[in-house]
């Protein structure tokens, strides 16, 4: 990592499924720029993609339709990375964590619920501010490792 | 993006469903559409080909957890052959790994599902 990749990336995309691979694509391209490895960039691509779900998931549940917006900061040993709807926002704590899944039944498994599951095993960082009414801003930090 | 799933019967309750690309919001629906209309035709013994799928995300895990569920309660199974190291680690860090019977190749999935033992 070196000081040169430093700074600031915006992308806004429409809160559509169709758009999630460019949110992907994009946060990939600044992970190698910034020289994560291949398994740190892939972490990188599955919790932004997590959490562009949620913002998809809940403005379609109040039909806002709207936009995400995708930011990504770009600093000496680390990639912060902000993802923000303006939907009815959602309760982090309401995750599947409160499943055992080591001892839950097959047929008592949840449908859905593992993405947070995932940001939070994959990134070294994570923190969710969400209120009624006023969206989600769900904030990941994935640091640098020496090579 | 790249998508498709290929899928064939083998028996009268068995089949196989192949996803090609990644799988996500966008794609997953396709693959619980494409296993709901096999279970609709009596194809309960499900085996889902990963060794295609470089990218699974959530809605992708909780479609296979899905048909999981609603194949057994068909006294169905569903099988997972081959995925990848990428698909893997997900379904490691979601402890899924423990749920789903998981086998290296299309033939020793075939041979594990009821009536198709060697």
């Amino acid at each position: 990592m070196n000081t040169a990749t430093a700074g600031k990336v915006e992308l806004r995309i429409p809160a559509r499924p169709e758009f999630l691979e460019v949110a992907r694509l994009t946060v990939a391209a600044i992970g190698h720029k910034m020289g994560f490895d291949v398994d740190a960039i892939e972490d990188i691509k599955v919790c932004v993609g997590e959490a562009c779900n949620n913002a998809i998931q809940h403005a379609s549940e109040c039909d806002a339709g709207g936009e995400i917006q995708i930011v990504c900061s770009l600093e000496l040993n680390q990639l912060v990375l902000e993802v923000q709807d303006a939907g009815p926002g959602f309760d982090p704590d309401l995750c599947i964590e409160q499943v055992d899944l080591d001892t839950v039944a097959a047929e008592e498994l949840p449908d859905s619920g593992y993405g947070l599951l995932l940001i939070k095993a994959l990134m070294d960082e994570f923190h969710c501010l969400s209120q009624p009414g006023a969206g989600t801003l769900v904030r990941m930090v994935k640091r640098s490792r020496p090579a | 993006m790249n998508f498709e799933i290929n899928s064939r019967t083998v028996d009268d309750r068995t089949a196989v469903v192949a996803p090609v690309g990644e799988v996500d919001l966008h794609t997953a629906p396709e693959i619980k559409r494409r296993i709901a209309e096999l279970s609709d035709q009596g194809y309960t013994q499900i085996v889902v080909d990963l060794s295609r799928i470089n990218y699974l995300d959530s809605t992708g895990l909780g479609v296979l957890v899905g048909a999981l569920k609603r194949l057994r309660e068909k006294d169905g199974e569903l099988r997972l052959v081959h995925p990848t190291p990428r698909v893997m680690r997900v379904l490691e860090i979601t402890r899924l790994v423990n749920v789903f019977q998981i086998f290296d190749s299309e033939e020793a999935a075939l041979s594990s599902l009821t009536g198709r033992g060697a």
